[in-house]
């Protein structure tokens, strides 16, 4: 109410030559755009944008949380074997660790500490099986991180016998040409 | 001759209506209602001729440029342009680093001019729209201890805060801010009725 204050003070008529002038300022001056939409434009793009990361990592937690489910899924499994196989790549000690699961035919393994691929070279995993060596799983490594692998055995592959790794070609080889990594048997 | 032209609801929907839309007869008309009030204030706080001038123009500049952020439902259009006007005048009251001369020049027009109404006879002023607010103003400010009413003058029209009150009337702090309460209590009932009404 105190705006109405204003009243108080004693009318004064402009100058007639004022109106003109002083409309013309006006209508000659851009209006200035309303806060609020940039400011919802604002928050939406940053909505949308901090969505999609949200939505990614959601998808990427989805995702670690079924891979950690079917690996202790599987390690859960009364028939599951556990084999540990050392190996030394160019002078590195590392090893692999085997877990087979012979009632689903599934398997996982990790490797620790194996030298990165030369170029254009990746690990190999095979299934040595009563009728031969069967591709289970293809490894290139860049680095010098552990990786997790899961595989299904091929349903025509017949009873493993063991497990071997060979260095072959990136693209992978129908049967194994390259220099052996180690061969066990199960 | 004097008139008090009060716009109805819709009236006042529809100039802001055009307002918004950038009619430009609506400002116009806005200015024809409010340019001597915007002036008044201006002259008031500045005591200046010129300056008012430039005052009035920057008020309808912003007016235009800003109609948007007149909230329709908080009051009708004269107080929040008032208060356009009070603003920019103590802003460039302020920037010219004139507070203590244009003080002198105000308390000097002030012994001249009085806090008294103006009257009809003595300004061509009285036939501007509103006129019976200006009287309604003045009478609401009359019936205010002398106290209080000079406290609400030093306020609005020269834009002091509660302790440069205090400094200049001598008075406590706390007497300058009760003064200020009860005064603006009395002054909301006594004006309530013009939230319904627009010059």
């Amino acid at each position: 109410m105190s705006d109405w204050l204003g009243m108080a003070a004693t009318p004064r008529s402009p100058r007639p030559e004022l109106k003109a002038r002083i409309l013309a300022r006006a209508y000659a001056t851009p209006r200035r755009p309303l806060a609020w939409p940039l400011a919802v434009a604002a928050l939406l793009v940053l909505g949308l944008a901090g969505g999609g990361v949200l939505w990614r990592r959601v998808t990427k937690l989805q995702s670690d949380l079924a891979a950690t489910r079917d690996t202790l899924g599987l390690l859960r499994r009364p028939g599951t074997r556990v084999v540990t196989v050392p190996v030394v790549t160019n002078g590195r000690p590392g090893g692999l660790t085997i877990f087979a699961d012979s009632l689903s035919h599934r398997w996982l393994v990790t490797c620790h500490n194996l030298t990165p691929n030369g170029p254009g070279e990746a690990y190999q995993l095979w299934f040595v099986t009563e009728r031969g060596m069967r591709t289970a799983a293809l490894m290139p490594m860049d680095q010098p991180n552990p990786m997790v692998l899961a595989f299904d055995l091929p349903p025509d592959a017949g009873r493993v016998m063991g497990l071997a790794m060979s260095v072959e070609p990136r693209e992978g080889s129908v049967e194994p040409k390259g220099p052996m990594v180690f061969h066990v048997d199960l | 001759m004097t008139r008090l032209e009060r716009l109805t609801e819709e009236e006042q929907r529809g100039l802001l209506t055009r307002l918004r839309a950038r009619d430009e007869t609506a400002l116009a008309e806005l200015y024809d209602r409010l340019s001597p009030w915007v002036l008044g204030v201006a002259h008031r706080i500045l005591g200046d001729a010129d300056e008012a001038d430039e005052v009035l123009s920057d008020v309808f500049v912003q007016v235009w440029r800003r109609i948007d952020q007149h909230d329709a439902s908080r009051g009708p259009l004269t107080p929040w342009v008032l208060s356009i006007a009070r603003n920019r005048s103590l802003d460039v009251l302020r920037r010219r680093g004139r507070w203590r001369r244009k003080v002198a020049l105000v308390e000097a027009e002030a012994k001249v001019e009085g806090d008294e109404p103006a009257t009809s006879a003595d300004l061509a002023e009285a036939s501007v729209p509103g006129w019976p607010v200006h009287q309604a103003v003045h009478q609401a400010l009359g019936a205010l201890p002398e106290e209080q009413r000079q406290t609400v003058l030093l306020a609005y029209f020269e834009g002091l805060s509660h302790s440069e009150i205090a400094q200049r009337t001598g008075d406590p702090l706390g007497t300058v801010k009760t003064r200020l309460r009860l005064a603006q209590r009395k002054l909301e009932e006594s004006l309530r009725y013009l939230k319904d009404w627009t010059a």
